[in-house]
Formats: structure tokens, sequence, C-alpha cells
């Protein structure tokens, strides 16, 4: 991977980063990412980002747990094993429900989990580069790729709307 | 627009409709069997129903303001005027209470003393099944609940009249009113269930029962409040909500239909599992009598609003919200129309067979139609709702909106001076 100039604005109060977001869409800085310790109201919007699609992913992945529970206990009950159980037919639909339910929930919930960390290039043994330790903490922080902003119109701007802390690096 | 006034339009409308239920109601009377089952059945499955609406209304407002929710503040009088029908709810259960008391309907096979009489199951429940504790169990319990509703209410108005800098004090009070509500609601409101409804089924018991109506309820009560703040909005009034608070409406309305489905379920898997002859009974009848209905049930309260309401956006966009608002509000009608009716029949059947032995029933019999025709087929009424039912419906629910509309008009629409109202006006999920 390509290595990034970063020049990054802490901030220790989101309403203050909004307002320099703000600033920074009317006077056209392309802003790298935004990192918060916390999801802040209001910024999706200001960044323009999309909603997740993540949830049509969980609702497949559900449908495939549906399907995996419901016809593998029809099969076992009906075909591969078929036991009598208290009197009740091979092929007892309300007792394969729990089954289904259980297994739509565990489907869906480990396959979001899988696609959200492959997505986000997560896993295990991989290091993600962190700006500023503080960022999980109590700061804002806005950054910018120097390749896209000068670093003068990114230290005004920081300057101007009241950074605490300006500082760079390459990850 | 903080002040709501009811149009002359809406007015007239809500009449007719109060009309059309007394007519149908008297038609039922007239084409009636001898003992007016369906008459009687009516009433109860009615009257139950929108009294049941009103007492989870108040349950959720003691609920939210118990929990410190301030989501719900800029709307609250929706949910309190929701509660002015817990008066005329009980007085109709009251007059249904004095009529089991006098023998004047056959609801419940319990209240028939000959039928108790030769009867260990029914004799040995008669402790609490019995016309003394309904009467009184309807109105102490209906009492303490309109208490408690119309004191949060009028604490409430109260609050907003308060000059000057705010103290909470009135707060406090209406908090500690909701507080005392919560552990009467909780032990009562099952009694409630066991009482009016479930007893229906004198012989038949379930522990699930009363959690499973009462999600019902509940469900239905925020179908009528997502259809209120819909109205309300689209006639100008509550300009200061946001789409979000219908949103977490139909959040509500997702979540308590899938919890409704989880007790509808559990409950048929246990007596299914078991295979008791005494608990198989209940669905054996209405799996064998009622089949459109059953499988319906599961398919508008469930299937419907599971999959409608999913998404994110179909939660508040008015058109995908009210239609499944009025389906599943007409579902968990159906749900109810399903506990009363069969049993109702089953007594009724029972009490002519009694009354055949006892020599002098063959021209009743005769007279009890209903009685003899409707087990394995379909008849309007009984098994299925008729024009008569959907007329008694809309009766109740003319004098339900009637209600609560009139109770809305009495104070402003968003309390100004609730300390939870700025955090309800910027509410953003």
């Amino acid at each position: 991977m390509a290595h990034k100039e970063v020049i990054f604005g802490l901030y220790s109060d989101e309403q203050d980063l909004l307002k320099a977001i703000r600033k920074a869409k009317s006077s056209h800085l392309d802003i790298m990412d935004v990192y918060t310790p916390f999801p802040v109201h209001g910024l999706d919007p200001l960044l323009d980002l999309e909603e997740s699609r993540i949830h049509i992913a969980g609702f497949i992945y559900g449908m495939i747990g549906t399907l995996t529970a419901f016809l593998s206990m029809t099969w076992i009950t009906t075909k591969d094993w078929p036991v009598i159980f208290g009197g009740k037919p091979y092929w007892s639909v309300p007792a394969f429900i729990p089954i289904t339910f259980e297994l739509t929930v565990l489907f869906a919930c480990v396959g979001m989990v899988i696609t959200f960390y492959i997505i986000c290039g997560m896993g295990p043994g991989v290091t993600n580069p962190t700006l500023d330790d503080r960022i999980t903490d109590d700061k804002f922080c806005l950054a910018f790729d120097k390749a896209h902003v000068s670093e003068n119109d990114a230290r005004a701007l920081f300057s101007s709307t009241g950074a605490e802390e300006v500082n760079s690096k390459t990850i | 627009m903080n002040h709501y006034s009811i149009s002359n339009s809406l007015r007239t409308i809500l009449f007719v409709m109060m009309g059309l239920g007394v007519l149908c109601l008297g038609l039922t009377w007239i084409g009636d069997d001898h003992s007016h089952t369906r008459f009687w059945s009516n009433v109860l499955h009615n009257a139950v129903f929108f009294t049941g609406i009103a007492i989870m209304a108040t349950f959720f407002m003691a609920a939210s303001i118990t929990a410190y929710a301030g989501w719900y503040t800029a709307f609250k009088r929706v949910f309190e005027s929701f509660s002015a029908f817990l008066l005329p709810g009980f007085i109709i259960m009251t007059l249904i209470g004095v009529a089991v008391f006098m023998h004047a309907n056959h609801l419940y096979h319990w209240a028939d003393e000959k039928s108790v009489a030769n009867d260990e199951i029914l004799k040995g429940k008669s402790g609490f099944l019995n016309k003394n504790w309904y009467l009184f169990g309807t109105v102490i319990i209906g009492a303490a609940y309109t208490y408690i509703a119309m004191k949060i209410r009028s604490l409430s108005v109260a609050e907003e009249h308060t000059e000057g800098e705010a103290n909470f004090s009135t707060h406090r009070s209406i908090r500690t009113y909701a507080a005392i509500f919560l552990p009467v609601f909780g032990f009562t409101s099952v009694v409630l269930i066991w009482q009016w409804i479930m007893s229906v089924d004198a012989h038949w018991y379930s522990t699930m029962f009363a959690w499973y109506s009462l999600a019902s309820l509940f469900v239905a009560m925020m179908c009528l409040v997502a259809l209120l703040l819909i109205y309300l909005r689209g006639k100008g009034y509550y300009q200061n909500l946001s789409k979000h608070h219908v949103h977490d409406v139909g959040k509500f309305i997702f979540g308590i239909s899938v919890f409704w489905t989880y007790l509808w379920f559990s409950q048929f898997m246990l007596i299914w599992y078991a295979n008791i002859g005494e608990e198989t009974i209940y669905f054996r009848e209405r799996y064998d009598n009622y089949p459109v209905l059953f499988f319906g049930n599961l398919v508008i309260n469930f299937a419907l609003p599971f999959l409608i309401l999913m998404r994110n956006d179909t939660k508040w966009k008015t058109g995908s919200i009210s239609f499944i608002a009025v389906v599943v509000f007409l579902g968990h009608w159906l749900d109810f129309f399903l506990m009363v009716k069969p049993g109702v029949l089953h007594t009724a059947h029972e009490l002519v067979g009694h009354a055949a032995e006892g020599g002098h029933g063959a021209a009743e019999t005769a007279g009890g139609g209903h009685g003899a025709e409707a087990v394995s087929s379909i008849v309007s009424g009984f098994t299925f709702p008729g024009m008569l039912e959907l007329g008694t419906m809309l009766g109740f629910l003319g004098l339900f909106m009637f209600t609560i509309l009139t109770a809305l008009s009495k104070s402003s629409l968003t309390s100004e001076k609730d300390p939870y109202v700025g955090e309800s006006l910027h509410h953003h999920v």
C-alpha cells in the first residue's frame, strides 16, 4: 500500500469538529477522513456517507441460516435417521422452529461480523495505523491527505477553527 | 397549532360510526339465539379489546416515565388521551359484569351454577371464577387504573400551567404515581385477562395467555398511535415532531409484533409437545373449525409486519406505516375474536344440551340455531367475523376515537413545561 502523508487536527469538542468540516467543505478541501471516539450525530450526512448496505448482507445470511436449519432438520428426521419422539410424526415442523430461529440469528450475526472485517480490511494479524491514540479516548480528529490538500490551506483551516493540535504523520 | 379541536366533519363521521355500532348491536340482538350469545360475545370482544388498548397506553406512559424516557414527551398527550378511555371502557366491562352477576348472559361456563355443581374442575376453580369476584374484581381494578391514570393526566396538565422557573415538583409526583401504577398493573392486568378472556374456555388454562394477549393489545395500541400521529400531522398539528418519532413508534410495532409471535408460538409449542388432552383442546378446536383465522392470524400479525417493517424507511414513510398499522390493528382484533368466540360458542352448546336434558329445551334448541350448525362450517359471526361484527367494531372504534380526541382537545398538544420536552424535540436516531 502506498504511503500517505497525512496532516490532521485534533479537537476536544464535537461541535468544533462539525464546524471545521462545514468550513472545509465550503472551501472545497478534500477531507481524507474523520475519527471520533463515539458516534457523532449529524456527521454521516455532513460527510455525504452512503447508508451502510451491511443489513442487506445480514438479511441474506439470515435466510441462508433459516434454510440450512430447516432443510437439514427435515433431511435428518425424515431421511437420514428417522426416530419417533413422543409419538410425533417424523416431520414435526413446530419442533424445528426454535433451531431455525437460532441458526438464523447465528448466521446473520457471524456473517455480518466477517463481512464487516473484510470490508474494513481488519483481521487477525493485521495492524492498522492510528493517527493518534487519543482519538479512541477524548479527541476528535479531522485528517487531510497532503497529496490533495496543501499544508498551508490545512493549517489555515485548523487555526481558524480552533484545533488544539496540528500534527503530521506518514501512514 | 398547539391546540387540537375536532372538526365538524370528523365529529359527524365518529357519530355515524357510533350509530352504526348501536344499529349493528341491535340487529345482532334481534337475530340472535335465546341467550343472545352472539350479541354478548361481540360486546365482550370489543369492550375488552378497546379497554385493553387504553390500559396498555397507560402502562406505556407509566413505564416510560419511570424509565426516564424522553423521546415521546412531545406527544405524550396522545397516550394520556388514550388513557381517558379507561373510564368508559371499565363502565362497559362493569355492565357486562352486572349481566354475568344477574345471569343475563351465558358467556361463561363457570357462571352457570347447574354446570358447576356437576363439574369437579369448575368447582375447583370457583374460588376465583365466580360471579361475585368477576364483578368486584372488574370494578376495583378498573377504579384503581382509572384513578391513577386520571391523576397522571391532571398533574401533567397542571404542570403546564406552573408559573416561573420549573422546580420539577409536579413531575416528581407524576413519577410517583407512574411508579405506583407499574406493580398494580403487573399483578392485576393478568387477573383481568384471566377472568375476562381466558375463563371463556373455563376448563382450560395457560400460564402464558396473559402475556400473549397483553402483547397483542400493546401492538394494537401502537398501531392506533401511529395512525393518529400521521392523521394529526397531515392536518397540520404536531409539526414539531420529526420522522424519527414516527420511526420509533414503527420500531415498537415491529418489535412487539415479534414479541407477540414469540409468546404465541411458545404457548402453542409447549401445548403441542406435551400433548395433554385438557390443554390441546384449545388449539384442536381452533385448528379444526377456524383454520383461516388460525393461520391468517400468524400471517397478518407476524409475517406482514416482520417483512414490511424490517427495512429502515418503511417505519416512517406514511404509506407503508399506515398500511401496516391498519392491517395489524385488524389482525389483533381478529386475534381477540379467536380467543373469545370458540369458547363462548362451546358454552352455548353445553347449555343448550343441559336444557335439552332438563326436558324443556326442544323449542329453545330450535331457536338457538347457531349453536347447532356452527361446528365445522364457516358461520358468519361465529367462525368468521360477519358484517355485524365489523359494524360493532367500528362503533366501538368511533366511541374510542371520540373519547380520546375530546381528551386531546382539552389541553395543548405539546407540554412546554415537561422537563423532557427539549430532549424529545431534538430526538434523533
